[in-house]
């Protein structure tokens, strides 16, 4: 029996089956300087990198129960740069004793004209918003502090009014699947902000 | 005494005697009855009398009754009166004794009421409660003894603690020398034991070395001894590999006899001059990273020696790599690790010259171990190149892709940077030979001092002495590159030479001959001459094996004479001068040109020998030449 033909095949490996790692946590306002002051000093030694960035998710739906969510996003502050497409799986129900919330992640540089590509495809937007903050790295763990807003006017990224009076802290690494190592290492950055933030593995199916 | 009492009870049994008649009768005293006995022994008792009295007493008893028949011989003891009765004193006595005792009673009872009168006590008379002096003396001593041992206790306490102090600030104990240490290198606990970190990961390196410390507390101290001048209470261990030092070693060897040796540099050797105040665990751990260094810096060039293609392969041996930039240049990079142990004496100690571009190499090390990073835009999009992100949109093909990803790795920028290097010292050298070979003309080279690490420019004028403003017209702008010299001639002209150093002498060699032309054809509008021909490359005459020889002719202002001249680099230069007709020394008569005017055309020529002809230089003789030439007004 040969083998099926390549397009038939599915991809696997490379950068497709990266699962991410995520921990989130918030601050208020108010305590946001002295966060901004510990991650300089903990992450890599480079200026902090702030980011604007506007963000639509798109929603398939399908006649099967679930619908399917794209998130899409692209960045204020430099419009030329590519679009960012991303798609977040289930997050992994393993043992329990996994400190991050790991979930599959696929990620897909686009051009400018994907949220036109999404509409023929047949995908609607589910809701917009703007997130504006800082950006810290240490080795492969993101930190990205930012501010969520609302968008006012749909597709008018001007008129905007923060959804809280927090910021929203995301600690993330993206690895390829099986490496439990990075999960330690992520607990380990973690203790080290508390108690400013504590940063804490938040299933987003509780939150529905 | 008892004999004298048993008499007095005789005699009292006895009748006494009272008188003795004249007839021998005698005449008793009647005896006392019983109560008059008692009587009489009554009234002897005295009650003034102590009781120490007792034993006289029956003395007394026994006198009185000699004294009752004398009353007359009463001395005044006892006073006597026998018309009362024999207890009236006695009486007496008792009733004063009962009335002692009823004020007593009633004193007793007035004071037990306590409303009328009360007991104080008396003080003493302190001369009644006097103690004897020794003793006085005695508890003095015992409670001024028992101060001074509090006191010296509590000094002796004081001055310890005070010496302690003192040693702890000189031994600077553990904790403080901790928090120095904290200061400056990155350390955390890991159970009980401490932990430093002295790799780059921080700075980006991605080297797997786990570059940890472990921090001790220095217990091997003896207290009784002097504590010596550099003692510390911290220790370090470091790991076993990364003990002594290390350096890297470039050299840059000739193998054949044009190229000069360009000489060996050691990098990252610097000891780093202690300073004062710093401790032993500062230089150790100093040393330590500048090995890790070392090593990561020689491991990524060996990684790409292995990987990278090149014409000439490069070899891997051990701690040293060998490969050639330039056939017969040999670089050599290798890496000195001596732990100290033993000192080589083979290792001669050169001192590294202040060449400034192989401290350019070192900062190039430095900045190429470290990854310059970029955060993507949008925030949620994973780390990765810039430009890489862009080849989905940009629909990129295979070999877009591929010129993204290639980049230089760290020995292909050190053996770039090599053969520049050497192709600048070779054309300084080239340039600077010919200088000192050839007079006339003179070669002037211009470096700039601004200069990348790949490129570098110089600016060769060639020009006569003493005629350095009419004659300027070669000026070449070399730009020396990695493995090519590009020319850049003044009239605009660009020429790419290789890197052998025989094609810029001979270029240099065509340009100077090319000069000498110019020189007579600026040289002839200055003096007036008419130039009537002028080539740089004439097809006539010996053929030249560098470069082409030129060529010019001028006439002089009236006419008569021309002056022409050749130079080629390798058959120098031919002068012939024309003369008139009129001038020649056989005239070829013909019978066609018979006016005597025609006689002042030029005609003939006639060799001139510059190297017998005064001047320093051609242009000079030129000078003289057409001065000769030109007839005074």
């Amino acid at each position: 029996m040969e083998a099926p033909p390549v397009t038939v095949m599915p991809v696997t490996g490379g950068t497709i089956n990266m699962m991410e790692y995520l921990l989130q946590g918030s601050v208020l306002d108010q305590s946001l300087e002295s966060l901004l002051h510990r991650l300089r000093g903990l992450c890599d030694n480079m200026e902090p990198e702030s980011f604007a960035d506007h963000e639509l998710v798109y929603l398939l739906k399908g006649q099967q129960g679930n619908p399917f969510m794209l998130r899409a996003r692209r960045s204020l502050l430099h419009p030329t740069a590519p679009w960012h497409l991303r798609y977040l799986g289930q997050p992994e129900v393993g043992d329990k004793s996994r400190h991050a919330l790991v979930r599959n992640c696929v990620d897909v540089a686009a051009s400018h004209s994907l949220p036109d590509f999404l509409n023929e495809m047949g995908f609607r937007m589910d809701h917009e918003f703007v997130a504006k903050g800082q950006v810290f790295r240490k080795g492969a763990m993101k930190v990205v502090v930012s501010k969520l807003l609302r968008v006012l006017a749909s597709g008018n990224t001007e008129n905007t009014e923060p959804l809280s009076l927090s910021y929203l802290v995301e600690l993330s690494v993206l690895a390829p699947a099986g490496q439990d190592t990075v999960s330690e290492d992520m607990r380990s950055f973690a203790e080290q902000l508390k108690p400013l933030v504590h940063l804490e593995k938040i299933d987003p199916k509780r939150l529905m | 005494m008892g004999a004298v009492r048993i008499r007095s009870c005789f005699l009292q049994l006895i009748a006494q005697v009272q008188e003795v008649s004249l007839d021998g009768l005698e005449t008793y005293v009647p005896l006392l009855s019983m109560s008059q006995n008692l009587a009489k022994l009554a009234q002897r008792i005295d009650f003034n009398q102590s009781s120490d009295s007792d034993e006289d007493g029956p003395e007394r008893e026994s006198r009185e009754p000699w004294g009752k028949p004398e009353p007359e011989e009463d001395e005044g003891t006892v006073k006597f009166q026998p018309s009362l009765w024999p207890w009236d004193s006695v009486r007496n006595n008792l009733r004063s004794a009962l009335t002692e005792m009823c004020v007593l009673h009633d004193v007793l009872s007035v004071l037990k009421d306590k409303k009328y009168m009360a007991l104080d006590p008396v003080s003493q008379d302190p001369a009644l409660t006097k103690t004897p002096q020794v003793f006085q003396l005695i508890s003095k001593k015992k409670s001024l003894a028992t101060a001074a041992q509090l006191l010296l206790k509590g000094a002796e306490k004081l001055t310890k603690s005070l010496a302690e102090n003192q040693e702890q600030r000189r031994q600077r104990d553990f904790n403080s020398e901790l928090l120095r240490l904290r200061s400056q290198w990155k350390l955390r606990k890991v159970g009980h034991k401490i932990l430093g970190d002295l790799s780059y990961r921080s700075a980006g390196s991605l080297f797997p070395h786990h570059g940890t410390f472990e921090v001790i507390k220095n217990t091997d101290i003896d207290l009784d001894k002097k504590v010596p001048d550099d003692y510390c209470p911290l220790n370090v261990q470091i790991p076993s590999d990364l003990e002594g030092s290390a350096y890297i070693k470039v050299s840059i060897q000739k193998q054949s006899a044009d190229i000069g040796d360009l000489g060996t540099v050691s990098l990252f050797r610097r000891q780093p001059k202690a300073k004062p105040g710093s401790q032993m665990w500062h230089l150790k751990l100093e040393a330590a990273q500048n090995v890790l260094l070392c090593k990561e810096i020689f491991a990524q060039l060996s990684r790409e020696a292995v990987q990278i293609k090149s014409q000439i392969p490069h070899i891997v041996v051990k701690n040293q790599i060998i490969s050639q930039p330039f056939p017969g240049l040999q670089l050599s990079i290798s890496l000195c690790h001596s732990t100290g142990e033993k000192k080589s004496q083979r290792a001669s100690p050169d001192k590294s010259k202040p060449d400034d571009h192989l401290y350019v190499l070192e900062h190039n090390l430095h900045q190429l171990i470290r990854e310059v990073h970029t955060m993507p835009h949008p925030a949620s999009s994973p780390f990765g190149h810039k430009r890489l992100r862009l080849a989905g949109p940009m629909a990129y093909d295979k070999a877009e892709i591929s010129s993204l990803q290639q980049s230089e790795g760290l020995l292909e920028k050190i053996i770039k940077q090599a053969k520049h290097i050497f192709l600048r010292s070779r054309t300084a050298r080239t340039i600077d030979s010919l200088a000192s070979r050839i007079e006339d003309p003179q070669i002037q080279a211009h470096w700039s001092n601004i200069n990348s690490v790949y490129e570098s420019s110089v600016k060769v004028l060639i020009t006569s002495q003493g005629y350095e403003q009419i004659c300027k017209s070669i000026q070449l702008q070399l730009n020396i590159g990695v493995e090519q010299i590009r020319v850049v001639h003044r009239d605009g002209r660009v020429i790419t030479l290789s890197h052998q150093e025989q094609e810029l002498q001979d270029f240099l060699l065509s340009q100077m001959s090319q000069h000498q032309v110019h020189a007579v054809q600026q040289l002839a509008k200055v003096m007036g001459w008419h130039v009537l021909s002028f080539s740089n490359h004439v097809g006539l005459g010996p053929i030249e094996s560098i470069g082409n020889a030129s060529a010019i002719t001028v006439a002089s202002p009236s006419g008569e004479h021309a002056i022409s001249v050749r130079n080629g680099p390798e058959s120098g230069c031919k002068v012939l001068v024309q003369f008139p007709r009129n001038q020649a020394k056989e005239l070829p008569k013909s019978d066609a040109v018979q006016d005597a005017r025609w006689t002042h055309l030029r005609g003939p020529y006639r060799e001139v020998h510059c190297g017998r002809m005064e001047g320093r230089n051609f242009v000079y003789k030129m000078e003289l030449l057409m001065a000769a030439l030109s007839p005074c007004p």
